[in-house]
């Protein structure tokens, strides 16, 4: 659509301004993305208004939710709250619900389930508030440009689509066209403009330097030498890995192997850090399929390179998208709070039943990838890693391949294939009860402790299948 | 013979409970300069529980007690000495240090530290000890004591250095290289290690469990020097001489010996 066709949207200088074009009363589902993190500015200053004007019975939507979002707090101790619908929970919020529940239900999706969801209208949102950081008259956008920028939106971009009401909330407008919108503006029906979206360096959350813990140097060097001995490494592989350090970690020696064996890599993807931006730049990796940033680095790579690719939730993970990135997937590699002897996976709560986080990409990644490996310490504290049961499901053992502690790597034995490829190994393979029992030697076997009396939630996999509860603590 | 030994301290049990995990051909519980005095009878309690719980594989652990002149001397030999350990590290060694923990250890080996000008002019009795294994350089007390700054570059230590391997090569014990100190250094790390081995040291202590692989690969036989090795048994075992030419080179018995030392190396550390 060239500019001439193209309409100016609404502009609005206040949200007092936005809510007299719009009835806040009648529209009470409503979405956030979580692009910035802990720096966000928006979500905050636009619940606030849902707080003074007193509605009831909200039903929210947040891509995640994280410690920075205090006003949801807020709107749930003064009940005014039913019902949310997240993917990733953390800080006050989280620890609120976790001892009081809601009114209504906590629902954990997973990235690309979110996407199905609302895609298929069982989320039914009625206004999408998207913090967006460079906006034209027409509302077309792109999150990796602006003072805020903060990378892909690849989580708000189905919200902009299938909302009834699609709000963009931005500090940076401008006039001029924007070459390949994420949020085209056809989608779009109002701009509010404000004086900043937030602060774009809270984007970076956790840990996203490479590991120099020696137990997390040593779980990433039995990580990359096991991909290496499957046959993984090689020309035209995929992978994707997460920011957490030891995550980092094998990325980094992966990226050793590949420089020392000649090897380029077709697709890495996810949350992209500098450390992949880095090997996109060295020829080691052909394309970035960017659903999130979690490094500054990584924002100012999308806006350089054309082949950092920013993408939508439902073309990285939403199961029934033709699109969908991580169908081609060779090899994942992710992080476990708890595992258990059949291979499910915790990410969600503690072993106290406290949400500490949700599955974001985790069940999908898992479910898709030719190969899904578990980089865990097998001693946490003074605990296994590995439970009889986990407390909370978030991703089902049959998708779960491989575990690779410092002291031996776990296959499933669904995965008969791969254990038949390393049965010549140098690398110490043992069944996951053995390393169970190895772990129970030093830590003994602790006491079942988990409370299964009231639901205050459910984790809901991408296949709309309700796969564990969550209890009240 | 091993090619690395990784200090860890005594007191911090989640270093202690992992130290097999480093693939470190040797570990040194450390009961000296990382436990404060205060600490010292906890590292002993520690240590006494740990290893009686989970003996390790025979001849990999050594325990650094505290020198001969400090208080916890002999309380430390006797915490441990029954313990399923294969020696001892002895800082501030003199030939009596030496005498005195053979009075109290019952026979186990000794890994004597050089690290002060009159222990290096004595080393050569102390490498004759009784038990005596091996000679561990200690760089930081020696450039203390010696007045001078320890560099990176390590020049101020070409003498101890030089003499240290020469004294533990003419006596066929273990010649052990003091620690690089920059932890996150891996190229500084390679070079000094390299620069060692080039003396004649034929292992290296260390102090963190990330310099593990770097040592361990600098100490081991190279691929080359295995094939090598195996080209020149083979030759020896067709043609039955003590001496023959091998690609333009004469190869004798010595040539033949270390040969045979390089493929026992390389056997050991499965390459």
């Amino acid at each position: 659509m060239g500019q001439n066709n193209k309409t100016q949207k609404p502009l609005v200088n206040s949200i007092d301004e936005l809510f007299a074009f719009i009835d806040i009363h009648e529209n009470k589902n409503i979405s956030f993305h979580h692009h910035l993190r802990n720096g966000d500015g928006v979500i905050n200053y636009v619940l606030n208004k849902y707080l003074q004007e007193e509605i009831m019975d909200l039903n929210l939507f947040p891509s995640s939710i994280f410690p920075a979002y205090t006003k949801i707090l807020e709107l749930i101790e003064n009940h005014q709250i039913n019902d949310i619908t997240t993917n990733y929970c953390n800080g006050g919020v989280a620890k609120y619900i976790s001892q009081h529940g809601l009114p209504g239900t906590l629902t954990m999706q997973t990235h690309g389930g979110r996407a199905r969801s609302i895609q298929e209208g069982i989320s039914k949102i009625d206004i999408a508030f998207i913090a967006a950081p460079y906006v034209n008259i027409y509302g077309d956008a792109i999150g990796y440009d602006g003072k805020s920028s903060f990378g892909s939106m690849g989580y708000a971009i189905v919200d902009s689509e299938y909302a009834k009401i699609t709000v963009l909330v931005t500090d940076h407008l401008v006039e001029n066209q924007i070459e390949n919108p994420e949020i085209l503006g056809s989608n779009v029906d109002y701009i509010l403009k404000v004086d900043s979206i937030g602060d774009n360096t809270g984007i970076v959350s956790g840990t996203t330097e490479v590991t120099k813990n020696p137990i997390g140097v040593k779980i990433a060097k039995n990580t990359s030498k096991l991909l290496f001995e499957l046959g993984l490494i090689k020309n035209g592989f995929s992978f994707q890995s997460g920011a957490g350090g030891v995550s980092l970690r094998v990325t980094k020696d992966l990226r050793d192997i590949m420089i020392r064996q000649n090897i380029k890599a077709s697709f890495f993807s996810g949350g992209i850090t500098k450390y992949h931006v880095e090997m996109l730049e060295e020829g080691l990796v052909e394309t970035l399929y960017d659903v999130q940033c979690f490094d500054l680095e990584a924002v100012h790579s999308l806006k350089r390179n054309k082949n950092h690719v920013p993408i939508s939730a439902s073309m990285y993970a939403n199961p029934v998208d033709p699109m969908q990135v991580i169908k081609d997937l060779d090899i994942v590699i992710l992080g476990a709070t708890e595992i258990d002897l059949n291979f499910n996976v915790n990410v969600t709560t503690d072993s106290h039943q406290t949400i500490i986080g949700g599955s974001g990409g985790h069940s999908d990644t898992a479910s898709e990838a030719k190969v899904s490996v578990i980089v865990s310490p097998l001693l946490k504290g003074r605990l296994s890693v590995i439970k009889d049961r986990v407390t909370t499901i978030t991703t089902l053992g049959k998708n779960i391949d491989c575990l690779v502690t410092e002291r031996g790597i776990a296959i499933n034995p669904l995965r008969q294939d791969l254990i038949n490829k390393l049965k010549d190994s140098n690398l110490k393979i043992c069944t996951i009860q053995e390393l169970s029992e190895l772990a129970y030697q030093y830590t003994n076997k602790p006491k079942d402790i988990i409370k299964r009396e009231r639901i205050i939630g459910e984790i809901e996999d991408r296949t709309h299948d309700i796969i564990d509860y969550l209890y009240q603590k | 013979m091993s090619r690395s030994y990784l200090f860890i301290p005594g007191n911090t049990p989640n270093m202690v409970q992992n130290l097999d995990i480093f693939e470190s051909d040797a570990v040194i519980i450390d009961f000296e300069d990382s436990v404060m005095s205060y600490d010292k009878d906890a590292a002993r309690i520690l240590i006494q529980n740990f290893l009686q719980k989970f003996p390790l594989q025979e001849g990999t652990i050594y325990i650094r007690i505290n020198d001969v002149e400090n208080s916890h001397f002999e309380a430390d030999i006797l915490a441990t000495r029954d313990l399923k350990i294969a020696g001892y590290v002895l800082p501030k060694a003199s030939v009596e240090a030496i005498d005195k923990l053979n009075q109290l250890s019952s026979g186990l080996s000794i890994i004597p530290i050089i690290e002060s000008p009159i222990a290096l002019l004595e080393s050569k009795q102390i490498a004759t000890s009784k038990n005596v294994i091996g000679l561990l350089f200690g760089a930081e007390d020696y450039t203390k004591e010696m007045g001078i700054e320890r560099t990176l570059e390590a020049k101020e230590l070409l003498y101890p250095r030089s003499h240290i391997a020469v004294v533990c090569r003419a006596y066929n014990i273990e010649a052990i290289d003091t620690p690089y100190t920059a932890k996150d250094d891996d190229a500084g790390l390679q070079q000094d290690a390299m620069n060692a081995k080039a003396l004649g040291f034929t292992a290296k202590a260390l102090i963190h469990p990330n310099q593990v692989d770097t040592i361990n690969r600098i100490f081991a036989p190279s691929p080359e020097e295995i094939l090598q090795a195996k080209r020149i048994l083979k030759k020896s075992e067709e043609l039955q001489k003590g001496a023959f030419s091998l690609d333009g080179k004469m190869i004798d018995l010595p040539i033949i010996e270390k040969a045979k030392k390089v493929l026992e190396k390389a056997q050991k550390y499965g390459l």
